[in-house]
């Protein structure tokens, strides 16, 4: 596409736009014209400058690149009230992960958090470590003397076949 | 096997290049020559465009020249020049019916448009299988009907309105049948019109006058159409007239009866927004100006009982009121119908996120235009509901269920042109130091006179905000706040409004599936109905009579509707002026050796053309069918079903078709070139 | 009946309280609860990482279920419950994706089953077991309690996949609470995000989030907020003194689970329903309803 932003001289990359759409699997979750109703209602918004809308547009003219490795796409709250109200079906929620999924493709910046669940699961199958809670009456209190039941971990098969699904793209 | 050909046949092949659109991706020149090869043709010749003046000319030269009997034109769509093609073969002095059209354009060049070479073979073999049917063609007449020189229209808002002045102007009658107790439909709930700010009523009321008044006009209020029949021309329709236990000769309007009324009933002519009586005058400016009583209230009417109530017949001094009135059946005979049924205006209850029904501050279009008309609920004055004081903020949020593929995909084309005139009204009526904002996607002002309404409405500092709430939510005291990311600032607003107005869109009408069913009158996939083609007919169904005006085809404003009532009437009196109409001759046929009265065909036939006839047969009485041809559509169920072949559609026969599959295998068996 | 759960990652790591009040609420409602075979994530933080491998863990999930012989599959979680559901809807309607998922879950021995019907403790308590086998069940009527309920994000959006209740008019929590003799209230925020999703990567605005609605919500003297997903949970009641903190606002709601209320409107003590572990103050809530 022959066209330039001059504040960043950055030119649009129709491949890694191919590649975004790609994942989208339907190609009106880009169709955005510009209501706003998805920034106007954004939860992120207010805190984190996130506009849904700006995401679609930037997507669907190309610059997708800056986009993957910025921080903006975490700043989504996954609140999916995007989605909901959208009059065209278009979806910054699917857009946003998709470029999730590209900025840990590219090695890009990632918030630490996601790989640490990705290999937390890996070794046990959970996303969260088992941790002790205190009551209000500062008593200590686990599974074990809750008398809840013993956690069952994954079969052993489950560690490499959960490695080839993450291999694919 | 090839066909026995005649010796007498002498065919004339054309094939159209239709500029670039055929003869870019077919290779003309060879399928002419081709068409040249085979049996029984005397001329074969390519032209640039053939529906044009010299192509037409040119097959009626060839056709007297070299005594040509039959003619195959390969061209676009018979949809589009048929009926052109036959008429020039008809002045040559040809049967226009022994003419066969072969579509290379929708059939080949569009749809192959990568592969020429084979798009060339097909158009050979398209060319083929229409010479094989040409020769056994038979010529045609046209049957003549005569037909009723009036006119059904339904609707009595401005568009059917309009249509009928026009009608009973050129000298037809009209029935003018509306479901109200009067006419005037949504206009006459209007307070001013864009973009001129006309009062609506003003201009609206001398015309119903008019038409109440026409001596050429039958008005039907209170009534609706509850079956039809017949066929173009010679219809026959069923109208219910309700009782409005009034008798309309007597009633003066003089409103004695609502005054004594006991009975509350919400008023939906100000959309409910007030209360009227269970009799009333249906609208202010009424035609006819008679009360109806809403048998649903009335407490004589609900419990049958005579000892109750009566404060009406006892207050009419005329002596009109007739509780015993009862439903009226008429039967109207018409030759062409005018579908003028209007629109609905979208539920915003559907959107719970804007809170209308939930926040008594959000309203809709509709209901601010009544409150806005010195006749409605307010006397004329801007109340905030909750309050009832006058709004210090008003915001208008555009597109609510319009443009949005959760409701209605289309744009109401008028939300934007409504919105700018109530806010210019509000500001026209509440002065300056009210806020008045609109909250929009994309303003659309294309008409007329619309952009500079659009200027005019900035010029009076009403805010425009480039962006639509995602929710609006209402503060305990009912005022109602929303964020909204304005982006031409890109600033995230806060707004805070007393009155929020939804731009609800149109959407079609809640009987409009009713409506479709009793006329034949198709849908289009937004739910309006279907004229016959987008650009070029506009004003009239595919079914033969059937016309369309105003917002029942497509939601429009008040220009539009008056100019498409005003082009559907002229089109009703094209049809029907001449007393006659002719007939398509692809109709059924039964040949009644064959026939041995099963049935199946009337069963099936979708138009209720069969009947069966008794005949005399060896001294038996048998039933046989017959075709009503007026009726038929050759759509063909009963030629496919008849289980001896006795019924046919005329040059559908199984030989004129089949004839057209030998030639095809034939084709894509030889190895090209001549046949003979 | 017997019914397979599926409990995700918070509810058996942190926040005990709702597993307790599940596990001891729905056997007294007819059901019986049935642990799956195994304890894994439903994928939900491996969406953002590679959507693929999030969509096998959870069609996995539906596998274990299979394994489990039952029809129906319990998923407290609204997070699980919407990535599960995801999972489900690409899987039906894109064969490449299918026949690679089926294949991973093969090489374990196990078997995709589009059939299971999935709930959430929403649905289940409202549609399946209804209010009035509920209502028949409670012993301590909570009347002339006042709460709002949260019902989250996850599962009321988005409408086209087919979500627990209607994503702009929710009723049935609130029908839920209301059965249990207490009165449940409308309130203009009731749809925001407790801001759970951002504590990957931006903590302190998921706080301000959880704290905005919380501040709101003490403005309107409700007596207590019911939720029902342990990410909201987990924001609204374990972090409501590092969300006061964030918004700089004196906090001091109740938070409980709806199934710890409903435990307590059918007479079980308190403790069996967890409601020890709460951090904000149920004590105050606690000392109305037994009052």
């Amino acid at each position: 596409m022959s066209l330039t932003d001059l504040m960043s001289m950055a030119k649009p990359n129709l491949e890694s736009r191919e590649k975004i759409l790609a994942k989208l699997r339907r190609r009106e979750l880009i169709n955005c014209f510009l209501c706003i109703k998805c920034t106007s209602g954004c939860t992120a918004l207010k805190l984190l400058e996130l506009k849904p809308h700006e995401v679609e547009k930037l997507v669907n003219f190309g610059f997708v690149d800056e986009l993957a490795s910025s921080d903006i796409v975490w700043a989504c709250a996954t609140c999916l009230k995007c989605i909901q109200r959208c009059p065209q079906k278009a979806s910054p929620y699917h857009v946003i992960m998709a470029l999730r999924n590209l900025a840990v493709e590219r090695e890009a910046r990632v918030p630490e958090a996601y790989m640490k669940a990705v290999s937390q699961i890996l070794e046990n199958g959970l996303a969260e470590p088992i941790q002790k809670v205190t009551t209000r009456k500062m008593e200590t209190c686990d599974r074990e003397n809750l008398k809840l039941p013993k956690i069952k971990p994954p079969k052993e098969s489950f560690q490499s076949v959960f490695l080839k699904a993450l291999e694919e793209k | 096997m090839i066909p026995v050909v005649s010796n007498m046949t002498r065919i004339g092949v054309y094939v159209c290049h239709c500029g670039l659109n055929i003869a870019g991706v077919v290779d003309v020149e060879k399928v002419a020559d081709y068409a040249k090869s085979l049996p029984g043709i005397a001329v074969a010749k390519h032209y640039t465009y053939m529906c044009s003046e010299p192509g037409q000319r040119m097959i009626h030269d060839d056709i007297k020249a070299h005594k040509l009997d039959r003619i195959v034109i390969a061209t676009c769509s018979p949809r589009m020049h048929e009926e052109t093609f036959r008429k020039a073969v008809a002045e040559a002095g040809l049967n226009p019916y022994l003419v066969e059209i072969v579509n290379l354009r929708e059939q080949v060049s569009w749809p192959h448009i990568e592969e020429p070479e084979k798009a060339t073979e097909k158009a050979k073999a398209l060319v083929s299988m229409g010479v094989a049917r040409v020769k056994l063609l038979e010529p045609l007449k046209r049957q003549r009907v005569s037909v009723e020189k009036n006119v059904l229209v339904v609707g009595g808002g401005i568009a059917g309105i309009q249509a009928s002045l026009d009608l009973a102007n050129a000298g037809f009658k009209v029935y003018l049948v509306e479901r109200a107790p009067s006419i005037g439909g949504r206009m006459a709930q209007l307070d001013k019109t864009f973009p001129t700010l006309d009062c609506s009523a003003c201009i609206l009321t001398p015309k119903m006058v008019d038409v109440g008044r026409h001596q050429n006009v039958t008005l039907l209020t209170d009534s609706e159409v509850t079956d039809v029949k017949g066929f173009v021309g010679n219809y026959e329709v069923t109208v219910l007239k309700n009782p409005r236990f009034v008798d309309e000769a007597k009633c003066v309007g003089c409103e004695l009866c609502t005054k004594v009324c006991p009975v509350k009933v919400p008023d939906k002519f100000n959309e409910n927004l007030s209360q009227t009586r269970a009799i009333s005058i249906f609208s202010p400016n009424a035609v006819p100006k008679v009360a109806a009583i809403n048998p649903s209230y009335c407490l004589r009417l609900k419990t049958k009982d005579k000892t109750v109530c009566g404060k009406c017949v006892q207050a009419c001094e005329a002596k009109a009121i007739d509780l015993d009135q009862k439903p009226e059946t008429i039967q109207l005979k018409v030759g062409g119908i005018i579908l003028a049924v209007g629109s609905e205006v979208f539920d915003a209850s559907n959107m719970p996120e804007f809170g209308y029904g939930r926040f008594p501050n959000v309203i809709s279009n509709i209901e601010f235009e009544r409150i806005s008309d010195a006749s409605g609920p307010t006397g004329g004055k801007i109340r905030n509901p909750k309050s009832e004081k006058p709004p210090k903020s008003i915001v208008f949020v555009q597109c609510v269920g319009s443009r949005d593929k959760r409701f209605h995909e289309y744009c109401c084309r008028v939300g934007c042109m409504v919105s700018l005139k109530q806010a210019i009204l509000a500001r026209e009526k509440l002065g300056k130091n009210v806020n008045i904002c609109v909250c929009y996607n994309d303003l659309r002002a294309f008409g007329k006179g619309y952009e500079e309404f659009y200027r005019r409405a900035r010029d009076m500092d009403i805010n425009f905000v480039a962006g639509i709430p995602s929710d609006i939510r209402s503060t305990a005291d009912g005022s109602l706040y929303f964020d909204v990311f304005e982006s031409g600032t890109n600033k995230l607003l806060e707004l805070h409004a007393d009155l929020v107005v939804l731009a609800n869109g149109l959407v079609p009408s809640n009987d409009i599936g009713k409506i479709s069913r009793l006329f034949h009158a198709l849908r289009s996939a937004d739910g309006f109905l279907l004229e016959a083609h987008p650009k070029l007919r506009p004003l009239e169904c595919s079914t033969a009579g059937i016309f369309l005006a105003g917002a029942c085809q497509s939601p429009k404003d008040i220009p539009d509707t008056v100019s498409q009532a005003s082009g559907a009437a002229a089109k009703a009196i094209d049809l029907l002026s001449s007393g006659e109409i002719e007939l398509e001759p692809l109709k059924a046929v039964v040949d009644e050796d064959l026939c041995s009265g099963c049935r199946i065909c009337e069963s099936l036939c979708p138009f209720v053309a069969i009947e069966m006839k008794k005949q005399e047969r060896a001294g038996t009485e048998e039933l046989r069918a017959e075709v009503v041809e007026a009726m038929c559509q050759g759509c063909g169920l009963c030629s496919a079903a008849c289980p001896t072949g006795a019924i046919k559609i005329q040059q559908y026969s199984s030989k004129q078709v089949l004839v057209q599959v030998e030639a095809a295998l034939a084709k894509a068996t030889s190895k090209g070139g001549s046949q003979r | 009946m017997k019914v397979a759960v599926f409990w995700g990652c918070r509810a058996l790591t942190s926040q005990y309280a709702y597993e307790m009040s599940v596990r001891e609420v729905l056997p007294k409602l007819g059901a019986e609860l049935v642990d799956l075979h195994e304890a894994v994530c439903c994928g939900d933080p491996v969406k953002s990482v590679n959507d693929f491998a999030a969509n096998y863990l959870a069609a996995r999930v539906l596998a274990l279920a299979n394994l489990s012989g039952l029809k129906d599959l319990l998923v407290p979680c609204n997070r699980c419950h919407f990535v599960v559901s995801e999972a489900k809807s690409l899987i039906e309607s894109d064969e490449k994706i299918r026949s690679k998922i089926v294949g991973l879950l093969g090489e374990e021995g196990l078997k995709y089953d589009s059939n299971v019907r999935m709930w959430h403790v929403i649905d289940f308590l409202h549609d399946h077991i209804g209010l009035g086998a509920i209502q028949k069940t409670v012993v301590k009527p909570l009347n002339g309690l006042k709460l709002a309920g949260h019902v989250g994000c996850q599962i009321l959006r988005y409408s086209d996949l087919g979500r627990v209740d209607d994503a702009e008019n929710p009723r049935k929590l609130d029908e839920l609470i209301d059965v249990l003799g207490a009165k449940s209230v409308d309130y203009a925020e009731k749809l925001d995000c407790c801001g759970a999703a951002l504590t990957y990567s931006h903590v302190d605005s998921a706080l301000s989030l959880a704290g905005s609605k919380l501040k709101a919500l003490q403005g309107l003297s409700v007596d207590a907020l019911v939720v029902s997903c342990p990410d909201c949970g987990m924001m609204f009641d374990a972090r409501q003194k590092d969300a006061a903190a964030t918004v700089g606002a004196r906090l001091n709601l109740p938070v409980l689970y709806y199934t710890q209320l409903l435990g307590l409107a059918l007479g079980i003590e308190h403790e069996k329903l967890g409601l020890h572990l709460n951090q904000s103050p149920v004590d105050q809530l606690l000392a109305k309803i037994l009052a």
